[in-house]
């Protein structure tokens, strides 16, 4: 690894309010931080060469490919525009993408954009996390994200002696640092008793414990060296960068110890020059999405596999805002929200605002030359880290960002996205995945009652589940099968009180998942499941067990044929790994394994969608006056996607006369949403208006698709229908 | 700083491929790649792959990269766009000079998706354009529009298919190679007319893996081919205020990648491809570039993604693929004469005007 090329600044930021629902739409979120941002930056769309977004799922929004539909929203409309994603660790991967646009010649300038709007996710977005598990062999158990965090919080605790109350310490802190952060959504003072008698969710996770979900964006520019000049006496630049990713068999892995992170904390110290983060650090950023995370990923960023370190700094009250290594002053996800890629970008932010000394309450007392942030995310597997610093130590700025209050950030919080105009729709999205060589052979023996391993020949692991290539050996082929004894030994565990889709089990019901590290496999080998025949207050780390499998006329083939891990018991006998022939592929044996994403959206229209659809519903249509454009846009518009100037779709409105429509193109459609002839065709139709620009799509009501012509004079049929309702017909 | 292309591997296309996992799939191109390079996964810096969430049926799919390319805690990231967006990045990243080594990934288990005109739906903007129709409603609009402008007929949009499946025959790796007649694409099942049903390309799966470096550790590979431009651009994704007979995205990406190539337009390229997602886009996308429509017959190659399959994500993937054999003399019956320059423009689908262009020296 050689020095960067070129510095990169950041010269401005912009967000919104973190809130729980909000009323704005996806895109509507992303414009308002980048005006923010843009004007913080003292820059205009023009001076913009290249834009990157950074959003997590798409299951959040509700949107398939979301980043294309978030270009207008973060002005990338007619620019170098590009979308990047490494899922909860996206916050932070976006500065080190801009980052590259900047460092590497390309661009003068990046405006990185990050978005998140969960709330469209129903019944919850947590339910969006049982599909990040592998879809063949882990998520039929019914996993979510709740139940991997509390998997790692007890391993965490259980290698690194913490209790419950001194994982709260930190939730406890980044709550009440977060009450002077302007954008904050749950900031509050609260007691470690309060964090304790917390609802139990899943043992040892507390309501408490986890920050929420949120909707927001936030924006920042980045600059070369000389436009930040230009720009500002006190550009705060990137100085070192750093990404790794594990691997996606987190059953392998010792989840007590982020190596990941310590990995890219490592890259991006050897390009700022830090060889001793604990003495050259003055800020800490790390996320937290659960109070313990922050500790966790303390002791990655400071290189200290022992803990000791993070936990002397715990114990001493060094983490506070006036102490000597603050962590997280801005409050964190804990405290202002976490609405997942936004987070890490808030982090960032946070960094800017602090070592350009425009933090205003949050200033820490020490003076800053450098801060870290962190971002971590998919399967525990993903660290990123950002390195800034300044010229030299500024403190007690007054500016925007100094002063700022809530009331100033953009952004409405809603209680319930049914009270404004919203559309519900559940997508269809089924899948039939193919086991292909390894599974095949791994799931038939589920199907005879056999856990099933691969062994490298190089490396020597033996490996669970079964593979045809082994990951750490230069993809060399395994072809090696083996029956494995069905024990093992309990490595973590949680006690779930919660459901997949965040719901509360019935009373009584408690849901025991377990990494299982398998006899004859290699070390922490293992793989996860259910646990059964066991008092949960008995269930203890380095506990055996053996499988219970279910009669063999009613196995199928696939993980759930192991009902679950009983307790071993005394003297009772483990076999030894056997050699076996792989199963022979042929159009019988190869099968493929069904799953779903179970998701469904209730989207609020946004604060241009109501407009438009309250004015539809009375026959009338509206476009928006822009002043930057000199036009009307239609359909309504809250900004204008080429300046990205913020519009008021009421005040602004400029009534448009609802029978001067023409059509402008149309296409005479055969099949349904979902690639099914329709028994009738329907015909879409693309409306356009005189006084405006842009134009309305929607349906055409007509008895004779034949007679349909581009030029043909229509009007609206109203309808309080908000999506799919949109219909016209011929005047 | 010089980027090239120091090997390339492709497994498939194939319209299903029960029997490989997408894990099996893609660690067979990656394997192929680190073998043409000369290298082993070992001496990667990283890598960047190309995939959007849901179609692979994961709603964190990049989760799901490390393990089939050998690069396990390594520097790894996913681009969501069209093959070529994510090969840009890379080539940034590379340019930064933090890493000299990477590995550029896309692959399709379109086979494994068992609703995906339901997910295309869904990337539709849930407020103004999910109307209850096939998604390719989009596409009906556009070839209407580029009808109307009167610069092409159907015949010209069929004749597109009729060219693209026949080079596809000529390609052994490619799916839906066939001859088929300028009536048979008008006479097929309509769809969203004017388009029917042939002038929509079929689904595939397939994986392609590019290993891509500095000067400084190109020496390893026995034929390296130069990244010598790059450019990318997003239309407006507000569809009622994007013209839809004309691809401003490419044309802004093609000025960019041109500039840098050092050339002035894309007859300089003896070897040129362009995304034939739809028929007519392909049409749209050589207006863009400046190319007649008689260049149709210089178009593609390899099959283009009507012969060779949509790849989803990876579509351009399988076009550089070819441009490099191509450029390398390695591409048996289909070689162009004195093919020293490639062109590939790549476009991420609907309801997007999001493309990018490469331009490729041997």
């Amino acid at each position: 690894m050689t020095k960067m090329n070129k510095r990169v600044a950041c010269i401005g930021a912009g967000m919104t309010r973190f809130v729980r629902r909000a009323q704005e739409s996806t895109g509507e979120l992303a414009s308002l931080a980048v005006e923010m941002a843009l004007k913080d930056a003292g820059l205009t769309m023009n001076d913009i060469d290249s834009v990157c977004l950074g959003t997590a799922p798409d299951a959040f929004d509700g949107i398939h490919m979301k980043g294309e539909n978030l270009i207008a929203g973060s002005g990338g409309a007619n620019k170098p525009y590009m979308r990047h994603f490494v899922g909860g660790g996206t916050g932070v991967f976006s500065p080190i993408h801009g980052w590259m646009h900047v460092a590497s010649g390309q661009f003068k300038t990046c405006l990185v954009v990050t978005e998140e709007k969960m709330s469209p996710c129903n019944p919850h977005p947590a339910g969006a996390f049982k599909t990040i598990f592998d879809h063949t062999t882990e998520q039929p158990l019914d996993l979510t994200l709740i139940h991997i965090f509390a998997i790692e919080m007890a391993r965490f605790m259980h290698k690194y002696g913490y209790k419950e109350e001194e994982l709260a310490l930190i939730s406890v802190q980044n709550k009440l640092n977060a009450m002077d952060h302007p954008a904050a959504q749950i900031a509050q003072q609260i007691t470690v008793d309060d964090v304790m008698n917390s609802k139990l969710l899943s043992w040892p996770v507390k309501r408490l414990d986890i920050s929420p979900t949120s909707d927001a964006a936030v924006a920042i520019v980045l600059s070369n060296e000389d436009v930040a000049r230009a720009q500002t006496k006190h550009p705060v630049f990137i100085e070192g960068v750093g990404y790794r990713l594990d691997t996606a068999y987190w059953c392998t892995r010792d989840l007590a110890y982020p190596d990941y992170v310590e990995l890219a904390a490592r890259d991006a110290y050897k390009m700022a020059g830090i060889t001793s983060p604990e003495q050259e650090i003055d800020i800490f950023e790390p996320y937290d999405p659960f109070d313990y995370k922050a500790l966790h990923h303390m002791n990655g960023l400071l290189l200290d596999k022992s803990g000791k370190k993070v936990k002397e700094l715990l114990f001493s009250g060094s983490f506070a805002r006036d102490g000597s290594h603050p962590l997280c002053p801005s409050g964190g996800a804990l405290g202002v929200g976490n609405p997942i890629a936004a987070t890490g970008l808030m982090k960032i932010a946070e960094l800017y605002f602090q070592l350009s000394g425009q933090a205003g309450k949050r200033q820490v007392k020490k003076d800053c030359r450098r801060g870290v942030a962190q971002a971590w995310g998919d399967l525990m597997q993903v660290g990123t880290v950002v390195v800034m610093g300044n010229d030299e130590a500024v403190r007690g700025r007054k500016t925007f960002w100094s002063e700022a209050v809530p009331e100033q950030l953009p952004g409405t919080a809603i209680k319930n996205p049914q009270d404004v105009p919203h559309m519900s729709y559940t997508p269809d999205l089924r899948y039939s995945w193919d086991n292909g060589y390894a599974l095949t052979t791994y799931l038939d023996g589920f199907k005879n009652g056999k856990i099933r391993g691969s062994k490298c020949s190089s490396c020597g692991r033996m490996m669970i589940p079964a593979r045809s290539f082994c990951e750490l050996c230069n993809l060399k082929a395994v072809e090696d099968y083996y029956d494995l004894p069905d024990s093992g030994t309990i490595e973590t565990f949680t006690l779930s009180h919660v459901d997949w889709d965040s719901s509360m089990l019935p009373d009584g019901q408690i849901n025991m998942f377990a990494v299982i590290s398998i006899d004859g496999a290699a070390k922490k080998m293992g793989l996860v499941h259910r646990l059964g025949d066991v008092d949960p207050k008995d269930v203890k780390i380095g506990m055996r067990v053996k499988a219970v499998w279910k009669p063999e006329n009613e196995r199928e083939g696939n993980v759930l044929d192991l009902k679950y891990f009983r307790p071993l018991k005394d003297g009772e006998a483990i076999g030894e790994p056997k050699r076996i022939k792989p199963v022979e592929m042929d159009s019988t044996t190869a099968k493929a394994f069904p799953g779903q994403i179970p998701m469904s959206y209730i989207y609020t229209a946004g604060i241009a969608g109501a407009k438009f659809y309250n004015d539809f519903a009375q026959g009338r249509v509206s476009g928006t006056w822009c002043e930057h454009c000199q036009k009307v846009h239609l359909p309504t518009a809250s900004f204008c996607e080429y300046s990205l100037k913020k519009l008021d779709p009421t005040k602004d409105a400029r009534e448009i006369d609802a029978k001067s429509g023409v059509i402008a193109s149309y296409t005479v459609v055969h099949d349904d949403r979902s690639g099914h002839q329709m028994d009738k065709p329907q015909v879409v139709v693309q409306i356009s208006y005189p006084e405006a620009v842009g134009t309305i799509f929607g349906k055409l009501e007509t008895s004779d698709v034949t007679a349909v012509k581009a030029g043909m004079n229509v009007e609206l049929i109203p309808s309080r229908t908000v999506g799919e309702g949109l219909m016209f017909k011929t005047c | 700083m010089k980027i090239f292309v120091m090997g390339i591997g492709l497994c498939g296309t194939f319209p299903a491929s029960g029997g490989q996992s997408y894990r099996e799939l893609i660690a067979r191109a990656a394997s192929q790649a680190y073998s043409d390079a000369g290298i082993t996964a070992d001496q990667l810096d990283g890598a960047v792959s190309i995939e959007e969430d849901l179609i692979s049926g994961y709603s964190i799919s990049d989760e799901y990269v490390p393990d089939q390319l050998g690069v396990v805690k390594k520097s790894v990231y996913t681009i969501c766009g069209d093959f070529l967006h994510g090969l840009n990045s890379a080539v940034m990243t590379l340019k930064t000079g933090q890493y000299k080594m990477l590995v550029v990934e896309g692959y399709s288990k379109a086979s494994n998706c068992l609703t995906k005109d339901e997910t295309l739906t869904f990337a539709y903007d849930p407020t103004f354009n999910r109307l209850g129709v096939s998604p390719h409603y989009l596409a009906g609009i556009e070839m209407q529009q580029l009808l109307a402008d009167g610069k092409y007929t159907k015949e010209d949009v069929a004749n597109v298919v009729v060219q693209m499946r026949k080079n596809a025959l000529a390609n052994p790796q490619a799916a839906y190679g066939t001859n088929l007649t300028i009536g048979d694409v008008l006479g097929a099942r309509p769809v969203a007319e004017p388009v029917t049903e042939n002038m929509i390309a079929r689904h595939a799966d397939a994986s392609i893996a590019l290993v891509i470096g500095t000067e400084e550790v190109v020496k390893s590979a026995k034929n390296p081919v130069c990244i010598s431009g790059m450019g990318w651009t997003s239309g407006n994704s507000i569809i009622e205020r994007r013209p839809h007979n004309i691809s401003e995205g490419t044309k802004a990406a093609a000025q960019m990648a041109f500039s840098e190539a050092k050339i002035a337009n894309a007859k300089d390229c003896e070897v040129l491809y362009v995304s034939d997602l739809y028929a007519h886009r392909a049409l749209m996308h050589m207006d863009a570039l400046g190319l007649e429509k008689d260049a149709i017959e210089r178009i593609n190659p390899d099959g283009g993604v009507l012969g060779m399959g949509d790849l989803f994500e990876a579509n351009s993937g399988a076009r550089v693929y070819d441009a490099v054999q191509q450029l390398r003399g390695h591409a048996g019956t289909r070689q162009i004469n004195n093919a020293k320059k490639a062109m590939v423009q790549g476009w991420r689908g609907l309801p997007t005007d999001s493309c990018a262009v490469t331009v490729l020296e041997a």
